[in-house]
């Protein structure tokens, strides 16, 4: 684990939806299109082979032109509570993220919780839920609130 | 690539509170290795490995200055570092928040007919 202690990014928020809904709006390719990405930036394509293994594509165009391509393929596919995925982009970095995303029902909606995990090594199979938990101590000023 | 390489070493050298708690004094201003490790109760053969493993991940520069060793912050990893979390902070949030709208604008997200309307309930870890 040592090689794997990062810095991580997480991001919450409670939506008015099912697990359900939600999880399909993440792995849904025509769904993804229609709200991925920040402001400014568009998703011009998505690929997505939805099982362990499988992989996926999504294509952003950045607001100064340039196209970027997320690409990775997932580790853990429990529908509609739990996906995990490595998380590159073309041209770019070489060394795969991790992203974990939780769908929790909670007080008749969901939580969607996002954790954005800088993996230094490569071993980015192994499937450890507690990977990222050892990560977040120090990090509280950097975990989203809002 | 190099740049990625060495913003993994600044991510796993930040990832130990007591060379977070060098580079708060750094912060202040240069110093010596000796005032560094004034603070902490490890010897100073361990304070010179945390500094190492600083100055390899470009978090510090190391100087001589006579017989003295001194130390300071090198800005631009952490910025860098900074910059990382920065834009996937943004990334997400503005992704979160045009999930919801979007849901919001489905007919389906009325299958929870009775269920409370809040805008973004704010999480606590």
């Amino acid at each position: 684990m040592t090689t794997e202690r990062s810095f991580s990014v997480m991001a919450r928020r409670w939506i008015p939806a099912s697990a359900q809904l939600l999880f399909d709006a993440w792995t849904q390719p025509a769904e993804l299109m229609q709200w991925w990405g920040p402001t400014g930036v568009k998703c011009t394509d998505a690929r997505i082979d939805l099982r362990v293994g499988g992989t996926y594509l999504i294509d952003n165009l950045m607001p100064d032109g340039r196209l970027v391509r997320i690409v990775g393929d997932f580790e853990v596919v429990e529908p509609p509570r739990r996906l995990s995925y490595s998380w590159r982009v073309e041209p770019g970095e070489e060394t795969p993220e991790r992203v974990t995303v939780r769908f929790e029902p909670c007080d008749g909606g969901t939580e969607v919780v996002v954790i954005h995990e800088r993996i230094a090594s490569t071993s980015t199979r192994d499937r450890h839920e507690q990977g990222w938990q050892g990560c977040l101590e120090g990090l509280s000023r950097y975990v989203i609130a809002n | 690539m190099a740049t990625d390489r060495l913003l993994n070493e600044t991510f796993a050298a930040l990832a130990d509170p007591t060379r977070r708690a060098i580079l708060a004094r750094l912060a202040t201003g240069e110093c010596t290795v000796n005032e560094l490790a004034a603070p902490f109760d490890i010897s100073l053969p361990a304070i010179s490995r945390h500094l190492k493993v600083l100055e390899q991940a470009s978090l510090i520069v190391k100087t001589r200055d006579g017989q003295r060793r001194r130390c300071r912050l090198d800005p631009l990893a952490l910025d860098r570092a900074a910059d990382w979390l920065q834009f996937h902070r943004r990334f997400w949030n503005e992704s979160l928040d045009r999930l919801a709208v979007h849901l919001r604008h489905t007919r389906k997200s009325k299958e929870i007919p009775h269920g409370p309307y809040r805008k973004a309930r704010r999480g606590k870890k």
